[in-house]
């Protein structure tokens, strides 16, 4: 069962090989759109590549709320417990 | 003496040809825009015959302008522009600029502010021409891919909205997003005006002091390796989009020419030539 940290290290390794951003500005708070100059493009990318990541399923309306990078590391828990639970 | 009459004539005729554009737009979208939907029989066969016609409308009245005194242009790299499918993206330092290129190029649709769907004037024809409102979504790279793809030509200005002077440029990726979604030839064009006028910063009554003289350079089509990156997409389109703003800035070699940017022209300040 990852933790939280190991989630968001590897959400920030997936928005560093996608999006070439700066790591140090992907924290928890950072903002996708205001901050971090991802588009609705980029996010579909993004929620692809966390379906490998994940290794499940990711319907897109589960991060039609997401909105900061601890919005992403959420929806991914989500993702693994919801696999562990099954 | 003749400098202010020279200035006041162009701020009548700079009125005049609002009224123009929008009187005219209003007017083809009442009579020939209806008359060759009908005679086409359909809206795709009708669609490439208004856009046509409206490219027709645009040169007549960006000659109009020049009759008028209001500038004078000059288009260089105008053999790049041929029929087929071309992505045309450009920088976007006046309100004419749209004007100039719809009417150079052939069978030409354009992404446009979706705002003008709602403005009287220009909604008829915007309509009826099937250009494509604006949106951050996935459907617009769609939308334009599949333009491209079936032969038509699009263009497209990544700065979203006219150069605010003083700032770097701020290109958005759609343009490059539809180029690699596309694999459409990419000319980009560099659009030069001097003195500035019509920008973003000055009322339309603002004239310049002199009579403003516009370049507009159509660059040769961008290396394939620059859409092909190999990458990931979004990669990709940050890259391409990087390259276009340098290239913006560094003007387009037409000729062995670089054609250097608009520089800011404050009220009552003489613009360098160039």
């Amino acid at each position: 069962m990852q933790t939280e940290n190991q989630i968001l290290e590897q959400v920030r390794r997936v928005l560093v090989e996608l999006f070439e951003i700066d790591p140090t500005r992907i924290q928890p708070q950072a903002r996708l759109y205001d901050d971090l100059d991802i588009d609705s493009l980029d996010a579909i990318d993004l929620i692809l590549e966390l379906k490998e990541l994940t290794g499940r399923k990711v319907q897109p309306e589960q991060f039609k709320h997401v909105r900061t990078v601890g919005d992403v590391v959420a929806a991914v828990g989500n993702l693994l417990r919801d696999e562990n639970a099954a | 003496m003749s400098v202010a009459f020279d200035r006041a004539w162009r701020v009548c005729a700079t009125g005049f040809c609002f009224a123009m554009f929008g009187i005219g737009g209003t007017f083809l979208s009442l009579t020939l825009f209806p008359l060759l939907r009908v005679t086409a029989g359909s809206r795709a066969r009708a669609q490439p015959v208004i856009r046509s016609a409206l490219r027709q409308a645009f040169r007549l009245f960006v000659g109009l302008m020049r009759t008028l005194g209001l500038l004078t242009y000059e288009v260089r790299g105008r053999e790049r522009l041929l029929p087929g499918g071309q992505l045309i993206v450009a920088n976007h330092p006046t309100l004419i600029d749209v004007v100039f290129l719809l009417s150079l190029v052939p069978d030409a649709t354009c992404v446009v502010k979706r705002g003008l769907w709602h403005n009287p004037f220009l909604r008829g024809p915007v309509a009826w021409a099937g250009y494509i409102p604006n949106s951050d979504s996935e459907a617009l790279i769609r939308d334009c891919s599949a333009t491209l793809r079936a032969g038509h030509s699009l263009v497209m200005f990544p700065e979203g909205s006219r150069t605010v002077a003083d700032q770097p440029m701020q290109l958005k990726r759609g343009a490059a997003q539809i180029a690699i979604a596309s694999a459409a030839p990419v000319l980009p064009v560099v659009i030069a005006c001097e003195p500035l006028t019509l920008t973003k910063a000055n009322p339309w009554y603002r004239v310049p002091l002199r009579r403003p003289h516009f370049i507009i350079a159509v660059g040769a089509p961008l290396a394939a390796s620059l859409l092909l990156e190999g990458g990931p997409p979004s990669i990709a389109a940050r890259h391409l989009t990087q390259h276009l703003a340098a290239l913006f800035a560094r003007g387009v070699q037409v000729q062995g020419q670089p054609v250097p940017l608009p520089v800011t022209n404050a009220p009552g300040v003489e613009s360098p030539s160039l």
